[in-house]
């Protein structure tokens, strides 16, 4: 990071291998959409570029990475929807559009992404950091401004409705 | 939430030790959040995006690098930060000299008590520009910028003189108008510099209070009315509107960076 700061290339092609695509598989779960995503990893990279002034020296690198990819997908979907279809706190709605295809065409996949999508961003944003980005808890809080219990407190209702929904849909499909 | 809980947090995904297992199996909450995590056990972790097409990606690489040679040296947070002072200071500056050729200070108020006011207010201005520009690891609490906006306010109304020196409409119109046009070139540089950061409401707010303190400064050290309805409706109401403003227009700019 040091040298990118300095501006490196080579340094950032060696953080662009190594973050592209987990990137873009974050925020494809976290938006619902692919192309969205595709979109977005631009943003997040040339914000790196351009804002790595404001990295702060000492400080981990993957929750800021990823505290900039979710502030791009926020902003995407504060410009690109009506001002009715955000949350009363300018939040990432808790719902994805039923046609938007899912990431892969798995059935548990499917599953989990309907159940993740029905939960509030607060609760849906430090699950995927943490499941599915193999983040600490300490990591996550960092990457949302958060406390490190604040986000665990977070965690813990989304992973316990996550459950609760699961197990509905696994009903449902039994039925 | 317990610090067994919290350990059984910062387990999953591993082997529970022996004492977190027995806790699990007599904590409710824990069962749930245990049940939970591993309800997405066969979810594969590897991301959907080795599905992505390379090619979006290797645009995103190539504009990045492009962006990288334009600009090889970085700009420090702190020098923007310097930026936004410097025109502070000179907007200061500038309008206490064009409006004190009579007199630096025309605000009748016990000298201490103008002293005190100006300089809690200074601190404000000041305080505020490093809250919206500095990058932070925490989000900017909205409680601590509404109790400073709020006791910068209680403080102007109460450090007045009480006396009124002009006929209240004509001085009205004189302060809130003086008041808007030196806070132009201090709101539009602090929405340039804010713009180079994720939009946060907060920050906006304390860029729009920092920017707008300017000249809240300058009519406290200059005007002569002393008022509790001068001050409220002439000095501290267009300071507050101007904020809200900043952060209208600001939700409203394009982002240039989205880095927190």
């Amino acid at each position: 990071m040091a040298r990118f700061c300095e501006g490196d290339s080579a340094a950032f092609d060696a953080l662009f291998q190594r973050y592209a695509r987990p990137v873009h598989g974050y925020l494809t779960r976290l938006t619902g959409s692919p192309s969205t995503a595709e979109d977005l990893v631009q943003l997040t990279f040339l914000s790196l570029v351009r804002a790595r002034g404001r990295f702060q020296a000492g400080s981990r690198f993957k929750p800021w990475l990823y505290a900039i990819a979710t502030n791009a997908a926020r902003d995407s979907q504060r410009r690109g929807r009506r001002p009715e279809e955000l949350t009363p706190e300018g939040e990432l709605p808790a719902s994805i559009p039923a046609d938007t295809p899912g990431p892969r065409d798995s059935g548990l996949e499917n599953a989990v992404q309907r159940a993740l999508a029905q939960l509030p961003e607060g609760q849906r944003i430090p699950i995927l950091l943490h499941r599915f980005e193999g983040m600490s808890f300490a990591e996550v809080a960092d990457a949302m401004g958060l406390t490190e219990s604040a986000v665990k407190v977070r965690a813990h209702r989304g992973y316990e409705r996550l459950r609760e929904l699961l197990a509905a849909l696994h009903q449902e499909t039994q039925e | 939430m317990k610090p067994e809980c919290s350990r059984v947090m910062d387990s999953l995904g591993g082997p529970l030790p022996a004492e977190l297992t027995s806790h699990v199996a007599t904590c409710e909450d824990c069962r749930a959040l245990v049940g939970g995590f591993d309800a997405l056990g066969g979810v594969p972790v590897a991301p959907p995006s080795e599905e992505a097409p390379a090619p979006k990606l290797e645009a995103a690489h190539q504009l990045a690098l492009k962006e990288l040679a334009a600009h090889p040296k970085p700009t420090p947070w702190w020098r923007e930060l310097l930026v936004l002072l410097a025109v502070y200071a000179a907007v200061l500056g500038g309008a206490l000299a064009w409006l004190g050729r009579d007199g630096m200070v025309g605000n009748r108020a016990p000298p201490m008590v103008v002293a005190a006011v100006a300089l809690l207010t200074l601190v404000l201005v000041g305080g505020g520009a490093v809250l919206a520009l500095a990058p932070s690891r925490r989000r900017l609490p909205w409680g601590l910028v509404a109790l400073a906006a709020v006791g910068v306010a209680a403080v102007q109304v109460l450090g007045g003189s009480g006396l009124q020196i002009r006929p209240p409409m004509r001085g009205m119109l004189g302060c809130m108008g003086s008041e808007v046009a030196m806070s132009v070139l201090p709101l539009a540089v602090a929405l340039v510099l804010l713009c180079r950061s994720a939009f946060q409401p907060v920050r906006a707010l304390a860029a729009g209070l920092s920017a707008a303190g300017v000249s809240l400064l300058v009519l406290h050290l200059h005007c002569s009315d002393g008022t509790v309805s001068h001050l409220l409706s002439a000095h501290v109401l267009p300071w507050l509107v101007l904020a809200g403003v900043a952060v209208l227009v600001r939700s409203r700019l394009p982002t240039r960076s989205y880095a927190p």
